[in-house]
């Protein structure tokens, strides 16, 4: 079943060095499964991500030839339907809790706010829910995460915090752009697991936006290669290492290995046909 | 060339004591390249900062060249020791063009020639000369990160200090830039300390690695042991086993 499908999206910024593309025509579909959008800064993948939730401010302009989301039309859609859409049914990890909480407020309320203004829910029971959310996320002392500041808590914790509050409204695609990059390996292996245990449990889609190729291969199951705006590659993430297009060839190289001898590591030619185009 | 003997370095926070590190013990020798290793928190970090004189010392010692460090640590020491920071985006000043961070070094220090040493630093980290009166916010991150490294270099020191140099880097110029600290290591007959979260990052540059949680040393390892997963300690192991790098066969 197709939650989301996108034809031809182009995000153009008109700027007063004149038009600058920053997604030329991306076109893919998603069921309830794990999709990765892989490229580095300036791929357009953020970018993508965001003009599904249509979170793409003036000058900057989205056009599709088709955005529908589980048979609504997120190009038609009004600004208020599109708030219904946003958090409730459609939510967004970004990548760094610094800042994306808000540092004055504490963790408790912010968890809350949503299931007061929203949900109508009174104290006691917005609490509850947000301490299930918080255990949800394998957070062990969820009173002390509660009435903790954002920067009391580490990188690992408020990541947590962020997946726990995006979650909370039991939404049917989760965006996560850059989840763990600002994460430690150790617990990036967890709260990659939490969220592939919640999209599991929950039959949501997911929309796992990464630089990092070999992350999104282990944890996808689709891999979208994005380049200059471009998807230059679309792959089942299993066949990664059979990667044709030499961008993914490249980033696949360029990275050091355990092991690996210590000789100059392979950098990309930008020079090359692919790259100009 | 760097010996630390009993490091610890304890903050105070709200009355609170937090001890970042304890009672750890390194030495590199000349030319070598050691690597620190652990997740955020473990004191890697706290321990460059600690050899630069920018974090409380509680107790042990800290020597350069054979020699304890003074503090405050001086002119002396900025001369032999440099440090590149995590974040090239944090780390250089915004309203000072590339000019003026490279050539500051020079006027503190009353090194002459500003003129031509400024171009030849642009020239060693692969820079073009037209960026030398840009703004940091003017170039990339991996274009900042090599100003940064180049701003280490101004003084010509024996020692440096890189504090997760590439972590904020994309893959590719992640791999130029470290590309680049391995030509400038082999020229000039460097010491590298450097921290990182990725062990295939330490791998691909350092012989020693030491491993550190909570604050402690939990495993020195080389090279060799690293590649043949030689890990006697179960941290350094799940460290292993997360790497990105053992995510592919």
């Amino acid at each position: 079943m197709t939650l989301l499908s996108v034809k031809d999206l182009r995000v153009t910024f008109d700027t007063e060095a004149g038009v600058v593309e920053a997604v030329r025509g991306v076109s893919f579909s998603l069921g309830r499964e794990r999709l990765g959008i892989v490229g580095e800064s300036g791929s357009g993948k953020t970018m993508t991500g965001r003009s599904v939730l249509r979170l793409i401010r003036p000058p900057g302009r989205i056009d599709a030839a088709e955005m529908v989301f589980d048979g609504q039309d997120l190009m038609k859609a009004s600004e208020r339907e599109m708030r219904a859409l946003r958090g409730q049914r459609i939510a967004m990890v970004m990548q760094d809790p610094k800042y994306s909480l808000n540092p004055v407020m504490q963790v408790g309320a912010q968890l809350m706010e949503g299931l007061r203004q929203r949900d109508r829910l009174g104290g006691a029971e917005a609490k509850k829910k947000a301490i299930a959310a918080l255990e949800a996320v394998q957070i062990r002392d969820p009173e002390r995460v509660m009435a903790a500041y954002p920067h009391e808590l580490s990188g690992g914790m408020g990541q947590r915090v962020m997946i726990a509050m995006m979650l909370i409204p039991n939404p049917d695609l989760l965006i996560a752009d850059e989840p763990t990059s600002a994460l430690d390996v150790t617990v990036q292996a967890e709260v990659l697991s939490i969220l592939d245990g919640l999209v599991r449990d929950r039959g949501m889609g997911l929309i796992f936006i990464s630089h990092d190729l070999r992350l999104v291969a282990r944890f996808c199951d689709r891999v979208l290669v994005m380049y200059k705006g471009k998807i230059v590659e679309e792959l089942a993430a299993r066949d990664l290492l059979a990667a044709k297009h030499p961008y993914t060839q490249g980033l696949l190289n360029c990275l050091p290995r355990i092991g690996g001898d210590r000789g100059p590591l392979p950098g990309l030619d930008r020079t090359a046909d692919w790259a100009r185009a | 060339m760097i010996g630390v003997r009993g490091l610890s370095v304890t903050f105070q926070s709200k009355g609170r004591e937090v001890r970042a590190v304890e009672d750890v013990s390194l030495s590199v020798a000349k030319g070598e390249s050691f690597g620190l290793v652990g997740e955020s928190g473990s004191g890697k970090s706290t321990i460059l900062r600690a050899i630069c004189g920018l974090a409380p010392v509680t107790a042990g010692e800290i020597e350069i060249g054979g020699a304890p460090v003074p503090t405050p640590r001086g002119k002396g020491f900025a001369e032999r020791v440099q440090m590149v920071f995590q974040d090239p985006y944090a780390s250089l000043h915004p309203r000072h063009t590339i000019d003026r961070t490279l050539s500051e070094p020079l006027a503190i220090h009353a090194v002459g020639d500003t003129d031509q040493r400024v171009m030849q630093a642009l020239a060693d980290v692969g820079l073009p000369t037209s960026f030398r009166f840009r703004y940091p916010h003017q170039l990339s991150g991996g274009q900042r990160q090599r100003v940064a490294i180049a701003r280490a270099l101004m003084l010509q020191p024996q020692v440096l200090l890189l504090d997760e140099p590439t972590s904020a880097l994309d893959a590719s110029v992640q791999a130029e830039t470290l590309n680049l600290l391995s030509r400038l290591r082999d020229e000039r007959g460097l010491t590298f300390l450097m921290v990182s979260h990725d062990l295939a990052v330490i791998d691909h540059m350092c012989d020693r690695v030491l491993v550190m949680q909570h604050g402690r040393a939990v495993e020195e390892m080389s090279r060799a042991d690293l590649a043949a997963a030689r890990m006697k300690t179960d941290y350094a192991r799940s460290l292993f086993e997360a790497s990105a790098d053992r995510m592919l066969g």
